[in-house]
């Protein structure tokens, strides 16, 4: 079965990190959230991978085609103008043939476990058009679906709005569809909703129930999330052969690639991952669920907790990164904290686009976008957004 | 439900049969056999009652040999679990074999008619009549296919069915209708089964027979065409890429979750069974002074919660007793009816409970969900729940059916102790018509928020469950549900109960589960919120599970209220152990235990 990746998508709540590339290419427990989708893909048994991209393609064609890993095809379909997902599918119709069932996965959520194989499973059973569907917290954000007492679906509500004590289960993202679903998109108008709906009427829609976890990326602290549930699947530490420890303490879970050079005194507890060719400075503390990018320069003595660092990333001497994502490129100068609760332990809230949004979180960091500058000694304060780009100044606290 | 298999090779094919059907077994259990052909003599045939393993050892299945073979395993629908009633059957010249998995709704016409004909029938089953139907028309149309499909145009109903005979004894003819049938493609072999399971483990190319068509298979190929026209088929050969497991439980993640779902349907069966055959029953119990009620695990909170039911709809007092007490505490004489229920029938207590009580004189029921079971044969009334194979170790969709049918009896009890009138129990009735739609409903929008809180609570190693009047019951069957599948401890008792002495546990590692009784219900909704707020005055959590009320959930006393949609004190239990379920399940999956098979225990316990 070929797949059809839906990556074109602007994901603006995940400001500032969707300022310069598509979701899909966030880095989480060492690798690109589109890389783990692709493996999951390849162990699902799909060798053909068409991407329909958009947003900061660049990003996406570029890491893809220069890597290309996976050992299987991967073709790329340009959205064009943002339109929504109808047409963004409707415009990779070329890439399939009359007859074909597709794998239509969006790349905006991510499982630990392999959902596409329990989707092409369910489809198998019933040879019937197959949506997975799970449990999530928030459903309203969703599509909620009804079933009959088995696991046909009888009827979709697209995001119903919050009702107290309410929760369906609501589609995951995933579906396996026969080639005429183009022709029901089309007849739709590119509504997917509508589509839908003409598939349960005209066909019949099967559920994949997925037990998993299953995450939405919508939100810079889904990272963290993301992070966290991948890295707790990890049952064992990894060290490259290349990889030179002085006299450091290793506890748990730890991932080191290749070519990592640690200084004496620096102490990791995992899960941790440490990206290849990175350098972790003398007497650093690295505690559970930090996650360092590839090439990034951990200076001496600074503490990080439960943190994506992207590639490429310098934390200066003494730093403190708790709680936090930080973006490519991002250079932090010495001592700078990221303060990572409020004084009166009260939930975090993030300014996303100009609206705080509660994050139900008591401890929550900074969201550095690529390429950013901390000068020295600034201490950032709980929640702080920091655009793509900016460059802040040594010493003046951040908000 | 039932399992069809078939294999045509150029070996023998007996083993590979015979591990057919035992991966069908999931699909009915209760008699099996096997029909397999050698050159051109007429096909062999065992068959008989029991489990595959049981029945192939029994009758040495695995000393037939030939290269084509027909076999099934049957969960009986139509005539008891016999030997002569299980599949496969023969036409009078022995010439036709057939299996057959579905309904045939005109058998009774069939088989009057082909009798007035001279066929003479040796079983009580629908499937029969196809056999002598095919020879039937063999004798005028000369042909087997020609037959066959002559056959299948006769047949009212649903289908999927396999023929093996000696006028052509290299094939398999089968056809379906509604019921599943699917061909299996290996090299120098080919299968059909009710699904892949049949199959899975020899090859992985299957072909998907789709209804009103049929297919003859051979070892070195097939063909499938149109029962209406006889045209040829063109069909796509698919790569089956998943596994049997998954198969089997139909998409659902386990079997405990897909039997949660299929309560609506089991219920809508308890809805459907005969009037006379519970009048019957409760005109039996009715007649005696004494009453007791049994059962063990699950079925002793069913039995407790009929003792609820027969004191509020009957005014009848019934004993109660653990099937494992049952000989320490009753007793019995010819004036004593005993009740028990059990899903598989084979429960080791309960059965040497029943025989206590026969010995002892007493007249004896039993609501059972295997047909054929030791007790559904030991006992002098019986009920069949028919809800269907229940697969997973911990008993739901069974439990729950029992529950409908106790509350049906009760009516029956009440009506004849004039207690209801016949208008009384017609509303009560109508009530229980509803039940499947809210289950359904309840399955549907609240699956979500039970799994949040299951989730955020899954760490509580201690949980109290609590209940009033007919929700005291309710409350044990869910804290055992809880220690079964979850593995944490969790203990129901009468909410009243709470105040002296258990309530010194509460604290931080103890929470508690409420269930309360319909707003409209005064005195017991007070008396049960006032357990919740005992227990929030110590700071302990409460999960209320209660039906739509009146007041906001946010002024009542609980931590996270689970409000399910409204109901009248008839049937909202019902719907507070579904919601039960689904939160020991979602604990049970967030703790990432074996659901299914959870540790040390099995699916009928039948030893002492």
């Amino acid at each position: 079965m070929k797949a059809l990746v839906m990556a074109g998508g602007r994901g603006n709540n995940m400001a500032p990190f969707s300022a310069t590339r598509p979701n899909p290419m966030i880095p989480v427990a060492g690798q690109y959230v589109i890389d783990h989708i692709i493996s999951l893909l390849k162990g699902a048994g799909v060798n053909d991978v068409n991407i329909v991209v958009g947003h900061k393609k660049e990003k996406m064609r570029g890491h893809l085609s220069e890597a290309s890993p996976h050992g299987v095809s991967v073709h790329f379909t340009d959205q064009g103008k943002p339109e929504g997902i109808g047409k963004a599918i409707l415009k990779a119709r070329d890439r399939f043939s009359p007859g074909e069932n597709i794998l239509l996965v969006y790349a905006d959520t991510m499982t630990t476990n392999n959902i596409f194989n329990v989707a092409i499973q369910s489809f198998g059973l019933s040879n019937e058009p197959t949506a997975a569907i799970c449990l999530t917290e928030s459903g309203e954000k969703y599509g909620n679906v009804y079933l009959d007492s088995g696991t046909k679906i009888t009827k979709i509500i697209e995001k119903p709005g919050k009702k107290e004590g309410l929760g369906n289960y609501v589609l995951a993202g995933v579906f396996v569809l026969p080639f005429k679903f183009f022709d029901f998109l089309d007849k739709a108008g590119a509504d997917m909703e509508k589509a839908l709906k003409t598939v349960i009427k005209s066909m019949s829609l099967r559920a994949a129930i997925w037990d998993g976890d299953w995450l939405d990326m919508a939100y810079p602290w889904d990272i963290l999330t993301a992070n966290k549930s991948i890295m707790d699947t990890w049952s064992f530490a990894e060290v490259h052969q290349s990889v030179t420890i002085a006299g450091s303490a290793l506890k748990g879970p730890v991932r080191i690639s290749e070519g990592v050079e640690i200084m004496p005194g620096a102490v990791m507890e995992g899960p941790a991952y440490i990206g290849p060719g990175s350098f972790i400075g003398h007497n650093v503390l690295i505690r559970p669920y930090t996650c360092i990018g590839a090439n990034s320069v951990i200076g001496h003595g600074a503490e990080l907790k439960n943190c994506v660092i992207f590639p490429g990333a310098q934390v200066g001497r003494s730093c403190f990164i708790g709680d936090s994502v930080i973006g490519e490129g991002v250079s932090l100068g010495a001592g700078v904290m990221t303060i990572n609760h409020r004084i009166d332990q009260s939930p975090v809230r993030v300014k996303i686009n100009k609206a705080a949004m509660e994050t139900g979180r008591a401890k929550l960091g900074a969201f550095i976008g690529d390429g950013a500058v901390v000068g020295a000694l600034n201490s950032i304060a709980a929640g702080t957004v920091i655009q793509a780009g900016r460059i802040i100044d040594h010493n003046c606290s951040v908000r | 439900m039932c399992g069809i298999a078939g294999v045509v090779a150029l070996g023998n094919i007996s083993e590979k049969l015979v591990s057919s059907i035992r991966s069908l077994e999931y699909r009915g259990y209760d008699s099996c056999g096997i029909a397999v052909i050698n050159g051109s003599g007429k096909p062999s045939i065992r068959k008989n009652i029991g489990s595959v393993e049981e029945v192939s050892e029994r009758e040495n299945f695995l000393d037939l040999h030939g290269n084509v073979g027909i076999a099934h395993t049957r969960w009986a629908t139509h005539g008891g679990v016999t030997k002569p009633n299980a599949h496969p059957h023969v036409s009078c010249d022995g010439m036709f074999t057939v299996v057959h998995n579905g309904i045939i709704s005109n058998y009774v016409s069939l088989r009057e008619r082909l009798e007035k004909k001279g066929h003479v029938f040796v079983s009580a089953t629908d499937t029969e009549s196809i056999a002598h139907l095919i020879e039937d028309y063999y004798s005028k149309l000369k042909s087997v296919e020609k037959a066959f499909i002559a056959a299948l145009k006769a047949l009212d109903g649903t289908y999927a069915v396999a023929l093996l005979t000696s006028h052509e004894p290299d094939r398999i003819y089968c056809a379906r209708k509604e019921s599943p049938l699917i061909l299996g493609l290996g090299v120098d072999e080919n299968y059909i089964g009710s699904d892949f399971n049949a199959f899975i483990q020899r090859t992985k190319s299957a072909v998907i027979l789709d209804d009103n068509e049929y297919s003859i298979v051979m070892s070195d190929g097939y063909v499938v065409k149109r029962i209406s026209n006889g045209e040829m088929v063109v069909k796509q050969v698919l790569e089956i890429m998943w596994d049997s497991e998954m198969a089997q439980k139909g998409g659902f993640p386990h079997y405990m979750l897909k039997e949660i779902h299929e309560q609506p349907q089991v219920v809508r069966a308890v809805m459907d069974l005969e009037e006379d055959r519970l009048m019957e029953f409760a005109e039996a119990m009715a007649g005696k002074a004494r009453l007791y009620l049994t059962g063990v695990g699950t079925t002793f909170y069913v039995a407790q919660f009929a003792q609820y039911y027969f004191s509020a709809y009957a005014g009848v007092t019934a004993s109660l007793a653990s099937s494992d007490e049952f000989k320490y505490m009753a007793n019995v004489d010819d004036d004593t009816f005993v009740l028990a229920a059990s899903q598989s029938g084979e429960t080791y207590d309960t059965l040497s409970a029943l025989r206590h009580a026969k010995a002892g004189g007493a007249v004896t029921g039993a609501i059972v969900n295997v047909m054929g079971s030791s007790m559904a044969r030991a006992v002098d009334h019986l009920i069949l729940q028919g809800s269907g194979p229940e697969i997973c170790v911990i008993s739901t969709k069974a439990a729950l059916s029992q529950m409908a049918i106790m509350a049906r009896l009760a009516l029956r009890l009440g009506l004849l102790n004039g207690k209801l009138t016949a208008r009384d129990v017609k509303a009560r009735e109508k009530e229980l018509e509803a039940v499947p739609k809210v289950i359904e409903k309840i399955l549907n929008e609240k699956s979500g928020f039970i799994h949040t809180i299951a989730k955020e609570q899954s760490h509580i190693p201690h949980w109290l469950y609590l209940g009033r009047g007919r929700y005291y019951p309710i409350a044990r069957e869910a804290a055992l549900k809880m220690k079964e599948v979850a593995y944490v401890h969790a203990e129901g008792m009468p909410s009243g109960f709470l105040k002296h002495g258990t309530i010194a546990l509460v604290d931080d590692n103890l929470n508690c589960v409420v269930f309360m009784p319909p707003e409209d219900d005064e005195e017991l909704y007070k008396l049960t919120l006032s357990s919740a707020e005992e227990i929030r005055a110590r700071n302990g959590y409460v999960l209320g599970v209660m039906t739509e009320s009146k007041s906001k959930s946010k002024h009542l006393p609980f931590s996270e209220t689970i409000i399910l949609p409204k109901a009248p004190a008839f049937t909202a239990p019902f719907f507070e152990m579904v919601a039960a379920q689904l939160f020991s399940y979602f604990t049970a999956t967030t703790l990432k235990r074996n659901v299914d098979r959870p540790r040390s225990l099995a699916k009928s316990v039948t030893v002492a």
